[in-house]
């Protein structure tokens, strides 16, 4: 701009001040009013929406799909331009020339027009590189693939619980569903072996968490404990190991004292007065606890799975091993700490409590009903 | 009383010249979007305030710091509520940002004699982006780690000095407790008060220059 058009510039802006308003109160009042609507707006957004959980980082999860911050995305799809040798032209020079004439573009645009019909070139370039940020935004969201759903135990009751489950899935079939130990049965590699209880106070007062968790990512390979942690191997998360400590913490330790919401989900349910056992409520919980350890894909148990209803009733080498009505079906039988044709005792190492045995066999008794109030199968 | 008051405190501080200056003025008469810059100063005070309310219980470590944010959303009263507010005040305060500039380009409000509160400008969207960059690590949880395993490796493909950049932004080869450490010093004391400097200066230009007039078709 040459000192014409400054002054000409300044005069016409002198008479725009002259025609204007007050900042205070009438412009003032447009900002407050926008950033009080902002203000109930972050309240909302905090309330009603929050923030989505996401579990402890995972340094050894290489399957996690990686994903910027939303406004960092067009860049991440924009690299997808580059590949290979190109890469540095996406990741250092475009970003690199954007920055810089950013900083330089009063420097750089000299013309004197403000108004943007009179900058065809400059409001024309600047449109189609916002509309190229937005359309790359929409291309990387729509491409990403969906997240694996990952659970995430918030509060410690939640952690607890969820560390109970994978206590039963993952430990239960050596250490017994209490940690109380004793001769392993049924497990491949570790027959007859006997191991010492880890429920005991000597054990919890000695073993730290962090110790507790070592144990359980790294394993004791010569002793035959084998390794859990994904980094080593096994299928837990750092996360799921934390989830087994802390249920292991408080449910064995005296010096730890239970909450009352992970009490509650970690009882078993018992029978109200007239009630007749149904699989969801009383059975499952039973199943859980002391059978899905050694009776889930990759283990030995006669091809007899026990994940779901369905698998309860109809799989195993000699199914049907629930016969509804029939206190002479295989399980009930096998509970009742008898040898059959079908198998050793269940669980193989020690008889579940009299009160569990009886639920199953007046669960079997009344037809074997999946849900309450579901008619019995045949 | 009141403007006995006043007066004694003008005499010793200025303070209705500094009054006079910064509210009573005239200016042009402005739209919406010029209250864009403002929505962005407001939100930044939001990100000072819920930011240190959360550093009382946040721990910069790898062993802590996902349980420390747990327990602000769990354990804290109005934990979730400070969190929540500090999560998305920083979306939107890019946003804001990002449409202030807009404001600012199709106004050609960045001409004579705005030249200098627009490079100002620019060093305060580059900074703000660096907030959320930083900010994005610190919960310690899955998306934080591999978005930023991502990030940093991107800065690391700069040709000749990429591999330096990667090793100063990770303190080392890898991820680590050293990244952790560095990205908080960075979110929590280096940026805050690159932006506190430069909104300043900023400011300072806008009220020197004066609010420019929405351009009419023959300007
Ligand atoms: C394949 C069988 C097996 C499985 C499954 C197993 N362990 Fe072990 N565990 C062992 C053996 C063997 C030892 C050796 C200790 C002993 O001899 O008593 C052991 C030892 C331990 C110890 C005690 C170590 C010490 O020195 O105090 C803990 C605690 C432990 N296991 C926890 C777990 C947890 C938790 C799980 C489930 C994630 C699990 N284990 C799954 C076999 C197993
Ligand atoms: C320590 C591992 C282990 C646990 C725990 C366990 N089982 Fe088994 N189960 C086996 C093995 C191994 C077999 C194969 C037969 C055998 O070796 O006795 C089997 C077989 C069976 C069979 C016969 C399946 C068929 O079709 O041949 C039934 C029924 C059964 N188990 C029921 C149960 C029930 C009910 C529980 C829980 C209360 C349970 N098991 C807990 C290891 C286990
Ligand atoms: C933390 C971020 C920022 C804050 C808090 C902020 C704040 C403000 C405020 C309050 C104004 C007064 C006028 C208005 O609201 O429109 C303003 C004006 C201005 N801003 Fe910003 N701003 C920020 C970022 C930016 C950016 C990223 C740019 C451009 C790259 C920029 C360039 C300008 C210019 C040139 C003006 C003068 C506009 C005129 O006189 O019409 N600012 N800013």
């Amino acid at each position: 701009m040459n000192e014409e058009q400054k002054r000409d510039y300044q005069e016409k802006y002198r008479i725009a001040k002259l025609r204007g308003e007050k900042f205070f109160p009438d412009t003032i009042y447009k900002d407050v009013l926008v950033s009080f609507a902002l203000f109930l707006l972050l309240i909302g957004l905090a309330t009603f929406v929050g923030v989505a959980p996401e579990p402890k980082a995972d340094p050894s999860d290489t399957s996690y799909i990686p994903r910027p911050e939303w406004y960092f995305l067009f860049l991440f799809e924009l690299l997808k331009f580059f590949p290979g040798s190109l890469e540095w032209v996406g990741t250092a020079v475009l970003p690199g020339l954007a920055v810089a004439l950013l900083f330089l573009l009063p420097f750089i645009d000299r013309n004197p027009r403000r108004h943007w019909k009179n900058r065809k070139f400059a409001a024309g370039l600047m449109s189609v590189i916002v509309i190229g940020m937005v359309a790359l935004t929409i291309r990387a969201v729509v491409t990403t693939p969906p997240q694996a759903e990952a659970t995430v135990a918030g509060t410690l009751a939640e952690r607890i619980v969820a560390g109970q489950d994978l206590y039963a899935v993952h430990c239960v079939e050596c250490h017994g569903a209490e940690g109380e130990g004793g001769r392993i049965e049924g497990v491949q590699g570790l027959e007859g072996v006997t191991l010492k209880p880890i429920n005991s106070q000597d054990e919890m007062h000695t073993r730290s968490d962090e110790t507790l968790y070592a144990i359980i990512e790294i394993g004791q390979q010569t002793l035959g404990m084998p390794p859990f942690g994904r980094a080593y191997g096994g299928e837990l998360s750092p996360g799921e190991i934390e989830s087994i400590v802390a249920f292991m913490r408080y449910t064995w330790d005296d010096r730890a004292e239970m909450p009352r919401a992970a009490e509650q989900a970690s009882t078993l349910p018992v029978l109200k007065p007239g009630e007749t056992p149904d699989y969801a409520t009383h059975i499952e919980p039973i199943v859980k606890r002391y059978c899905v350890s050694c009776h889930r894909p990759g283990k030995a148990n006669n091809n007899y799975l026990m994940r779901t209803y369905d698998e309860v009733m109809n799989s195993g080498d000699h199914k049907p091993n629930i016969i509804p009505g029939d206190l002479r079906s295989n399980l009930v039988r096998m509970v009742r700490w008898e040898k059959i044709e079908a198998g050793g005792p269940m669980p193989p190492s020690r008889p579940l409590k009299p009160e569990l045995i009886e639920m199953i066999e007046q669960w079997v008794l009344a037809g074997a009903p999946e849900k309450a109030g579901a008619p019995a199968t045949k | 009383m009141a403007s006995k008051l006043i007066g004694w405190l003008d005499e010793r501080t200025g303070i209705v010249g500094v009054y006079k200056t910064v509210f009573d003025r005239k200016i042009p008469r402005v739209n919406w979007w010029f209250t864009l810059g403002s929505a962005s100063l407001f939100l930044f005070s939001i990100q000072v305030v819920t930011g240190i309310l959360l550093t009382v219980y946040y721990v910069p470590s790898p062993e802590h710091a996902y349980d420390s944010v747990q327990y602000i959303m769990t354990g804290v009263q109005f934990g979730w509520l400070i969190r929540g507010v500090h999560h998305w005040a920083a979306s939107l305060m890019v946003l804001t940002v990002f449409l202030h500039m807009l404001r600012v380009f199709f106004y050609g409000a960045y001409k004579y004699p705005r030249e200098i509160t627009w490079v100002t400008g620019v060093v305060l969207l580059l900074a703000t982006l660096g907030m959320g960059f930083t900010g994005y690590l610190l919960p310690w949880n899955q998306k934080a780690y591999w978005a930023t395993t991502v990030g940093t490796s991107i800065a690391g493909t700069v040709p000749g000095i990429g591999d330096f950049i990667l090793r100063a932004l990770r303190g080392g080869a890898d991820l680590s407790a050293m990244t952790l450490t560095r990205f908080f010093a960075a979110h929590v004391w280096m940026l805050p008060l690159v932006i506190l400097a430069v909104i300043s200066v900023h400011l300072y230009l806008v009220i020197r220059n004066g609010i420019s007039a929405a351009p009419k078709d023959d300007e």
